[in-house]
């Protein structure tokens, strides 16, 4: 329990990836900071779960993530370490330059001993790269879940906070009314 | 239902808005100020949650007296509230604040899911609704106070600090209410010893695991809930302030 | 991207991409100082939220009904939330949040000059939402088009998540304005202290304004300051005389010939002042940061040495 000399920090980084309906696909909606996976589930519930919908969070360690952009790849000069145990990963994809609010979204799983073994037949299994602007691959190993009992606790009582829509506040009719009667 | 009853349960009612709104309150003010980012979210979540309860529970009290939320939370001075001193106790330090929200959120979810039993119907569907969220107010608070007590020298000592302080205060949450024995017999409450006996075989263990002490009294720090702390007078002050600027008017 | 090229040819490329209308990603070359206009401008944008929770907040444990407490509540959640999306967006250029921390906290960094102006009654609330929101509401709707792809992500979440905190604002002032005298009086006094620092959120004016261009040339901004101050003025002037308050301008009027509110000259001596740090409230700000931090810190040490437990490491 030394406490000298420890450095003050924000917590590592977790990013965030949601399931909004049971058999959708998971997204990554953002990040949050947090000492430990449990408490990066908390935090996550609470930054990206204000509003509904949310069937699923998975939380992953920024690190544990490998991430490449196509031109990253086009520039690819990466050592081949082919030599781990076999391991699950799960594949994501950005493959549109449309505005949103998500990042990437997940495309399918693949067994492979090494994330650069992972991402190069995730690159043959799920498309060429020039249909795909990022690619991230997320070890199985590194991933917190929650799970279908969490659903009632975590994600159902947003739907009951309905002064966070903005249909809940009448501005437009208000406003028409005052204009009218101030015309006559 | 009887008028013996009705008052009794009309207290009870009161009772439950009134812890919660001023929990509600207490939680609010680390907006803004809380030890990251990530927390000043959390506990505006939970100010909300527990100002939803709060609401819910006036509610309740409205469809049997006739009386206004607004004017009970807004018009009525210190000596008619019917709160436990704990919740009106400043927030001190994050372990103060969330020891505080660890033993009261245990004890909610305990009555909670006993009330889901409740003969008063609209009680026990209230409580069902009210329980799914205070789910996660216990795993939040628990894992807080867990990390507290086994992480550093320094939030141990704080910890156990705000769990000696706290200790006779929470004990307050389970001193029944004068009228409360008939709405026990007729099955609209759960019993408060009972009640007790739970919560102790809950917290007991857990904070022996993070490493903190409990003290030894089983005394509450009060045994009505119209004792009040000299903190009251000032929060509802504060709290009461532009309502009464023109009591007249809509919000 | 080929690292054999020169940098005016990268360069070409890049602004080539942009003219595409891709999106930038964490990870694709950029210019340095695309990066530093970025790393720049979200980071005070993050900074603007997390101080935006204080003025705003101070209301909550007075807010005179149980249903504007909860909005409150909420709302002031938003930013920080807001304040937590964008802090990330930064981060994925590079710079850490302590490091943007720090920068706050020592006085460095710039936020919205708005939040250094005092809230001084209830109705403030209600103005901050209609007015100050639906300034930063024109601004966040450009940026969400912005080309980089983690702002522009960050921003399409908050203009979904901001149009709440507008209506409840507005709801709030066309309710008082035709509410009781005290009401009425209220809510004009918090329109005359608020109408000339909203105006001044949309920043200098383009002749004066020296990142506009190449803010533009990149696609991190669509329209110029004066057009967005302009669009704003046109539309809060015909609400808010549609219920009868009036706006501390005696200068103001239509221009038939460009459709315009002209207003009259804004104080840009009050505007640097307080950009310097010389603001009604900037120290008062500044100081309730610094103190959450510091009450804050070990907080964050307790939670890292938990996790660092030998029996959580072997887990």
């Amino acid at each position: 329990m030394n406490e000298i000399g420890r450095r003050d920090t924000q917590w590592p980084l977790y990013e965030v990836f949601m399931q909004e309906k049971a058999e959708r696909p998971f997204q990554s909606v953002g990040a949050v900071h947090a000492a430990d996976a449990e408490m990066a589930i908390l935090n996550a519930r609470t930054v990206f779960v204000r509003r509904p919908a949310c069937h699923t969070l998975w939380v992953v360690p920024h690190s544990a993530i490998l991430m490449r952009t196509s031109e990253e790849l086009a520039d690819d000069e990466e050592d081949d370490a082919d030599t781990g145990e076999p391991q699950r990963y799960q594949i994501f994809q950005k493959t549109s330059q449309r505005r949103a609010m998500v990042y990437v979204g997940h495309v399918g799983e693949i067994t492979a001993v090494s994330p650069q073994h992972a991402l190069r037949q995730a690159i043959d299994t799920f498309g060429s790269s020039e249909d795909v602007f990022v690619w991230w691959v997320v070890p199985n190993a590194a991933i917190t879940s929650t799970d279908d009992d969490d659903i009632d606790s975590l994600f159902a009582p947003a739907y009951d906070k309905i002064y966070r829509q903005p249909s809940a506040y009448r501005t437009f009719t208000a406003i028409r009314k005052a204009k009218h009667s101030s015309n006559q | 239902m009887e008028l013996q009853t009705k008052h009794a349960l009309a207290a009870q009612l009161l009772a439950m808005a009134d812890d919660e709104i001023l929990l509600a309150h207490r939680d609010s003010e680390w907006t803004g100020h809380a030890p990251i980012l990530e927390e000043d979210i959390a506990l505006a979540n939970l100010a909300q949650d527990e100002l939803g309860h709060a609401s819910v529970w006036y509610g309740l009290l409205h469809e049997l007296t006739g009386e206004d939320a607004n004017q009970l939370v807004f018009f009525r001075d210190p000596t008619a509230y019917y709160n436990i001193q704990m919740v009106e106790l400043p927030n001190g330090d994050w372990a103060f604040t969330l020891m505080r929200q660890y033993l009261f959120d245990v004890a909610e979810m305990l009555r909670l899911t006993a009330l889901t039993e409740s003969n008063y119907q609209p009680l026990a569907n209230a409580a069902a609704k009210v329980r799914r969220e205070e789910l996660y107010h216990v795993r939040h608070s628990s894992a807080w106070v867990r990390r507290l007590g086994l992480g550093t020298d320094e939030s141990h000592r704080r910890t156990q600090k705000a769990l000696t302080t706290l200790w006779p205060f929470a004990l307050q949450m389970f001193v029944p209410l004068p009228e409360e024995p008939a709405l026990v017999a007729s099955h609209i409450l759960p019993d408060a010893d009972q009640l007790k006996q739970q919560w102790l075989d809950v917290v007991l263990p857990f904070l022996h695991q993070a490493g903190l002490q409990v003290p030894d009294t089983l005394e509450p720090i009060a045994t009505s809930r119209q004792q009040h702390s000299k903190y009251l007078a000032p929060l509802l002050q504060e709290m009461q302030e532009v309502a009464r600027q023109d009591p007249g008017a809509e919000w | 991207m080929d690292k054999t090229l020169t940098h005016e040819e990268q360069l070409a490329e890049f602004e080539a991409r942009i003219a595409r209308g891709e999106k930038i990603e964490p990870g694709d070359w950029m210019p340095a100082e695309y990066r530093r206009q970025l790393i720049r401008m979200i980071s005070q944008h993050a900074h603007s939220e997390v101080v935006g929770m204080l003025p705003e907040g101070a209301w909550i444990t007075r807010a005179p009904n149980l249903r504007r407490k909860m909005v409150l509540i909420s709302k002031v959640q938003d930013e920080g939330g807001h304040g937590q999306y964008l802090y990330h967006a930064a981060e994925s250029l590079g710079i850490s949040r302590e490091e943007m921390l720090d920068a706050l906290l020592a006085g460095r960094a710039k936020y919205s000059s708005i939040f250094n102006y005092p809230t001084l009654n209830w109705a403030d609330i209600g103005v901050i939402g209609w007015l100050v929101d639906g300034a930063a509401i024109k601004n966040q709707t450009m940026l969400a088009q912005a080309s980089y792809g983690p702002y522009s992500r960050a921003m399409v979440r908050i203009c979904a998540e901001e149009t709440f905190h507008h209506k409840q604002g507005k709801e709030m002032v066309i309710q008082y304005a035709q509410g009781t005298p005290f009401q009425r009086q209220m809510v004009q006094d918090s329109i005359n202290r608020w109408w000339w620092p909203t105006l001044m959120m949309f920043g200098p004016h383009d002749s004066d304004s020296p990142n506009s261009a190449v803010l533009i040339k990149w696609g991190i901004k669509t329209k110029t300051n004066d057009e967005l101050r302009q669009e704003f003025i046109n539309e809060m002037v015909t609400d808010l005389t549609a219920v009868n308050l009036t706006l501390p301008d005696p200068d103001l009027h239509f221009d038939e010939a460009s459709g315009n509110w002209i207003t009259g000259p804004i104080d840009w001596d009050e505007f640097w002042r307080v950009v310097k740090g010389d603001g009604p409230c900037n120290a008062e700000r500044l100081a309730a940061r610094q103190e959450a931090h510091e009450n804050g810190r070990w907080v964050r040490a307790a939670m890292e040495a938990f996790a660092a437990r030998p029996e959580r490491v072997m887990a």
